[in-house]
């Protein structure tokens, strides 16, 4: 046998190898996803009834939904978005445009990529000490306060990459037939970003959606139904947080229901915003 | 009074006629690097001059001049003087936004922008004029007209700009840009992504513009000066080598540079 065609036959194996150990790598990762999904769906599908979307959160014991959690996630998820994306679009389309060429755009890209990974439980803390504590008592709004802290940074990313992709030739074609640089900006540059930057907004309320330990120390929970900002506020995480802790099956069953919720809620945030991403290549 | 002398048809010398745009002892930067080295020049009104040389001579950079495009980007540098009909576009007190409504401008790759084909065109009218839905129609419909592609989109004006053809593109441009009712129209390699056929269009379009705009175009296509320009500029390494007619440059240029260059020895 020639050395060529040994050489083929071992490349040939070695292939077949890395191959294999490829593939079993993905199969473990995905094999996990779907054991958790599966592991939701068949846990928590059980508990989904009209009652659980109409009903308080039960005392120990006793049957009840996850009303007031719900209400609580979706209130405090919307504040964080309208208070936290107005400041990441703005900062996103300052580190694209007006600073592009600033040295105060290296600084801020770096903070914010440092806050991007940053633990949210140190968010918590933060607005802990810059809430809770000199209000007197935990609030919704505290908790909504540190979500925004969260949605900032994704959002400050997403939109200065996006505008970033905006080819120059169209910023130049803008300035090129007499528009100042703002209405370039609006008309142009955000138009052909849009999808992008909507798509980060959706990750932003995904990622936000789910978190937990921001909440415990601002929002904290509350029991009963409460749409008082000023006050204690129920939210799924912290619910599930609490309830799948406990020792009673109602509880627990709750978890699973309100886990299986915020997990589909996600996924089909993340299906929408792969949708409008997929669309804008397709063009 | 003037005497319109019938045997003025001989003159053919561009210095006697009326210069639109005068540039005069311009120095350009890049930084610390000066890309173009005492530029002086004279576009007469209402004919299509083009600049040639090989890749960075400072062609399209001269181009960008001429509207200050180039502002757009930091440690770039302009020194001398531009004239637009007398007047200094370089003086600090120059609106920019005005001046490029006068001074339009095509670039090499199309660049529609992410809106309807109606909507392109009505963008820049629309920055400078307030006009009722009737008359922005019409001049819709001119600019097309005159761009010669109001016949491929009358039926689609709300289709997007970006699904039309390369070619299609290249002409919505330049009908955005007529549409502003500029005074002189910067071509920068309008042809140089488009086929034959489009860039045929093209040339017969600038053609017909050079009768109402100053046009002035910059290409590596030699054969494209010669077809569609009256003034040749060639440059080399920044430097204005020789500016001539047309037909001048390309049948006995003064220069052995210029020679050189159009007869394929270098560049």
């Amino acid at each position: 046998m020639s050395t060529a065609a040994s050489l083929h036959q071992s490349r040939k194996r070695k292939n077949a190898v890395m191959m294999a150990l490829c593939v079993i790598a993905a199969g473990i990762g995905l094999a996990w996803l779907a054991l958790i999904l599966g592991a939701l769906i068949y846990k928590g599908l059980s508990g989904v009834s009209l009652s659980v979307f109409t009903q308080m959160t039960p005392p120990p014991g006793d049957a009840g939904g996850l009303l007031n959690a719900i209400y609580g996630s979706i209130i405090m998820t919307i504040i964080g978005i309208v208070v936290g994306t107005p400041i990441g679009v703005l900062a996103g389309t300052y580190m694209a445009e007006y600073g592009r060429f600033s040295r105060l755009t290296t600084v801020v890209r770096f903070i914010n990529d440092i806050l991007l990974s940053a633990p949210s439980i140190i968010v918590g803390l933060f607005v802990y000490e810059l809430m809770v504590r000199p209000m007197g008592h935990f609030s919704a709004i505290a908790g909504a306060v540190a979500l925004s802290i969260l949605v900032i940074p994704v959002v400050v990313r997403t939109t200065e990459d996006m505008l970033n992709l905006v080819p120059n030739a169209l910023r130049e074609a803008g300035t090129a037939i007499g528009a100042p640089r703002w209405v370039v900006i609006r008309s142009v540059a955000y138009r052909a970003a849009l999808s992008g930057i909507v798509t980060g907004i959706l990750l932003a309320i995904a990622r936000i959606s789910g978190e937990t330990a921001p909440l415990l120390f601002t929002a904290l929970n509350n029991q009963f139904w409460s749409s008082n900002l000023n006050a204690p506020m129920a939210s799924l995480p912290v619910t599930i947080f609490q309830f799948a802790l406990s020792p009673y099956e109602e509880w627990q069953q709750l978890a699973w229901t309100g886990a299986l919720i915020i997990t589909l809620t996600v996924l089909g945030l993340s299906i929408f915003a792969r949708s409008l991403t997929g669309r804008r290549e397709d063009r | 009074m003037k005497p319109m002398l019938s045997t003025d048809l001989n003159v053919t010398d561009t210095a006697v006629e009326k210069a639109k745009i005068e540039v005069k002892n311009l120095n350009f930067y890049y930084g610390q690097s000066k890309a173009l080295k005492d530029i002086n020049l004279s576009l007469p009104e209402r004919s299509v001059t083009a600049f040639i040389g090989p890749s960075g001579c400072g062609k399209s950079t001269l181009l960008r001049v001429l509207n200050r495009i180039y502002e757009l980007y930091p440690k770039q540098s302009a020194e001398g003087q531009v004239l637009l009909d007398g007047k200094n576009i370089l003086d600090r007190s120059q609106d920019l936004n005005l001046l490029r409504t006068k001074i339009g401008m095509v670039f090499q790759k199309p660049t529609p922008f992410p809106m309807s084909i109606y909507e392109n065109i009505a963008f820049g009218v629309r920055l400078y004029e307030k006009i009722s839905k009737a008359e922005m129609d019409n001049r819709v419909e001119q600019a097309l007209k005159r761009a010669a592609l109001w016949n491929e989109v009358k039926d689609k004006l709300n289709a997007s700009g970006q699904s039309l053809s390369g070619g299609q593109q290249q002409r919505l441009c330049i009908a955005r840009t007529v549409a502003v009712k500029p005074e002189v129209i910067l071509l920068d390699e309008p042809a140089s992504a488009l086929d034959p056929l489009s860039t045929a269009k093209i040339e017969e379009l600038i053609d017909e513009l050079q009768a109402d705009y100053t046009i002035v175009i910059v290409t590596h296509n030699m054969q494209q000066a010669a077809r569609v320009s009256r003034q040749t500029a060639f440059m080399y390494l920044g430097e204005l080598v020789e500016f001539d007619r047309t037909e001048k440059i390309f049948t006995s240029p003064r220069e052995k540079r210029t020679q050189d260059y159009i007869t394929g020895r270098f560049g």
